[in-house]
């Protein structure tokens, strides 16, 4: 009886899992694609109408003091140190508004769902995020909305309807375009390459990954995608699984593309312990304090990113303005401080600005 | 010391009157602390720990551990999805099965332990790192959405008020300690982990004993597995990672021994409300998420230190 119960749990597991496997899988998301034009002509922004939520009796904030709670994916890292000081930064330029970051020290939906439900019960009036799972977090987001608190996103973005607004750092396509175009000029048009990226289902890196494929089959048909593995945005875990890329591939593998702030420089360093510095290109996200080191050696070519501090930044700018009335769905544009006018774009989606590229020339003037 | 002074003296004891000093302070730093929404709210949170953290005082009372229990809350989750949309099963059927499956990952825990004689802590050590890794196979980093309504009342939802999830946490706590403190399987559960030789000697069956608390330890992680599915309202491979943490730390601070034969579902029960509050409390009353987990490390070592320090005068 328990032998036949284990051997049916053995094959039934066994069946689940091939079916599963039959489809090739590179670590992209299910929603279309849109990739840009080779030559760089810039992407039309359709006209969408306004799918975010809306506060349920939010009370009277137009100027005055309100409390902002930000709640990153999980603090400690350079990434969200950077969005905190420019929240912080905007806080101070507001005067207005006292804002505190605090959340999971991993990225951790079920930890980060719980520190948004403690500080809707602490009574805050508005709430920032940059969420693990865009689906999970959406329950408690819309009890935030019910509760008349302000909701923005920020790098990450939830459900439309679970937040007012999101700050989009920049748009998935343009970000896919700048790694693809970088790679390619570095190890050419028809070198392999693999990708090492968090989780699966972390929306951004999905994103990316889909948009990746669609461009690099419009304009770098010859390029070959080796296998996209998966490292959490953990330190160890990236430079092992680098690692095991390299080991596995051997000289077919020329590139590597780092999908977040911590595998991009771990493969770097991995690259560099095997001794491939120049064989295997690294490009990837990251800030670049992570990546001086690789790029002043001559390791690593090209750093694609935003600049955090300023995506911090224009988040507690559209929260307040949000919280003022001077954000209202249907508007265009937003005026986001020092930042001047940002773009609405895709209903409820702020855009930051076009990505931006780090090089051996210019990195050593940003610190962050 | 009096028999009546000693019993007064024991962990649970010490424990409720901790619960209740760490209550009250809580109370004082934020007046948002003592309402029943936060109340019925921190249940709600609570209860898929809880729910696993019932059959851990089991595991634990025979002298066992259970590790695996995040990883098959993550193995139950994406197979709830794969069974309801890639296999296109009725929801009602694919919950079944996936909690089926999660007993049937206990059952295999509980036969390495007893057939194969393996330590526990290793056993289930290598089917943490199995059953995760199958999750994220089968998964293939797809996640499951749009569930029908009405799946969602089992983790947002509530009965009369009271979120449905606490209703069957209520329930198991209930018939936890009836099992473990009045029936004769509670009994050899108890001398199972007091002293195993002497129960084999004594005729019980110690093996079917822990056979069978190994597969009840898969059940509930997979039912707080579905609960967890429907609190979130999507499926992700590494769901529960790092449960068997919060849930060890719960029984132990109960008061359970981690060296077998002694514990109570009251203490575990006590044990968890007083981490739940503290979690919630000290995040209430502005301390930031790090300063939690120091607050709470400190907790367990006291709680462990003073109650040692009374049943040694007890005991001798």
């Amino acid at each position: 009886m328990l032998k036949r119960t284990v051997a049916l749990a053995l094959g039934l597991s066994l069946g689940v899992s091939s079916a599963a496997l039959a489809a090739t899988w590179t670590g992209g998301d299910d929603l279309p694609t849109n990739p840009l034009a080779c030559n760089g002509t810039p992407g039309k922004a359709e006209a969408k109408p306004y799918d975010g939520g809306v506060p349920t009796n939010a009370p009277d904030r137009k100027g005055k003091p309100i409390k902002v709670v930000d709640v990153p994916k999980l603090i400690g890292i350079g990434y969200f140190n950077a969005t905190s000081k420019g929240i912080a930064d905007a806080a101070k330029e507001l005067g207005n508004v006292e804002a505190k970051t605090d959340g999971p020290t991993q990225a951790n939906i079920d930890q980060q769902i719980s520190f948004i439900d403690n500080y809707i019960t602490s009574g805050v009036d508005g709430i920032l995020f940059a969420a693990n799972d865009p689906v999970a977090i959406a329950p408690v987001l819309k009890k935030a909305l019910a509760a008349g608190i302000n909701v923005v996103g920020y790098d990450a973005n939830s459900q439309p309807d679970a937040r007012q607004w999101f700050v989009n750092q920049a748009e998935f396509n343009g970000i896919a375009k700048a790694l693809v175009d970088n790679m390619a000029k570095e190890v050419g048009e028809d070198a392999s390459f693999a990708i090492v990226t968090s989780t699966f289902t972390t929306p951004n890196q999905a994103r990316w990954i889909s948009e990746m494929e669609a461009y690099q089959a419009k304009c770098h048909p010859n390029m070959k995608w080796l296998e996209t593995v998966e490292a959490q945005e953990d330190n160890v875990l990236s430079f092992n699984q680098a690692t095991t890329l390299i080991n596995k591939h051997g000289d077919d593998l020329k590139g590597i593309f780092g999908m977040t702030s911590v595998a991009t420089p771990a493969s770097a360093e991995a690259v560099t312990q095997a001794g491939k510095c120049g064989k295997i290109s690294v490009v990837g996200l990251a800030t670049p304090n992570a990546m001086k080191p690789y790029v002043e050696k001559d390791c690593v070519k090209s750093v694609v990113l935003w600049n955090p501090v300023d995506l911090g930044y224009a988040a507690l700018q559209v929260l307040r303005a949000t919280a003022d009335g001077d954000l209202k769905p249907g508007a265009t544009s937003v005026k986001a401080g020092k930042l001047g006018d940002l773009q609405v774009i895709n209903g409820s989606e702020i855009l930051l600005g076009a990505p931006f590229t780090f090089t051996k020339d210019n990195i050593k003037d940003f610190d962050f | 010391m009096t028999a009546t002074l000693r019993s007064l003296l024991r962990h649970e004891t010490i424990l409720a009157i901790l619960l209740v000093l760490v209550l009250a302070a809580l109370a004082t730093q934020s007046d948002r602390f003592f309402t029943t929404a936060n109340l019925l709210n921190q249940g709600r949170l609570m209860a898929e720990v809880g729910l696993v953290a019932l059959v851990m005082t089991f595991v634990i009372v025979t002298g066992g551990i259970d590790l695996s229990v995040g990883s098959i809350l993550g193995l139950t989750a994406i197979l709830l999805g794969v069974f309801w949309h890639n296999l296109g099963l009725p929801l009602p059927v694919a919950m079944v099965l996936a909690i089926v499956a999660a007993g049937i990952g206990g059952l295999i825990n509980g036969l390495i332990i007893t057939r194969f004689k393996v330590p526990p802590l290793i056993a289930t050590l290598a089917t943490l790192a199995l059953y995760r890794g199958l999750a994220e196979g089968i998964s293939q980093a797809r996640s499951v959405r749009g569930y029908p309504e009405w799946f969602f009342v089992l983790g947002q939802g509530e009965v009369l008020g009271v979120p449905t999830q606490l209703w069957i946490l209520g329930a198991l706590v209930v018939i936890a300690a009836v099992v473990l403190g009045l029936t004769t399987f509670g009994r050899a559960t108890y001398a199972t982990g007091a002293n195993e030789t002497g129960a084999r000697f004594s005729g019980i069956g110690v093996d079917r004993t822990k056979l069978l608390i190994y597969t009840a330890s898969g059940l509930v992680a997979g039912l707080a597995g579905v609960i967890f599915v429907s609190r979130v309202s999507t499926t992700r491979s590494d769901m529960g990672t790092g449960l068997e943490l919060d849930v060890i730390t719960a029984v132990v601070l109960g008061g359970t021994s981690i060296f077998g034969g002694r514990g109570t579902i009251i203490g575990t029960v006590l044990g968890l409300i007083l981490m739940q509050a503290l979690k919630n409390g000290l995040a209430l009353s502005g301390v930031k998420g790090d300063g939690t987990i120091v607050v709470i490390g400190l907790v367990l070592i006291l709680a462990i230190v003073a109650s040692n320090l009374f049943s040694r005068e007890g005991d001798g």
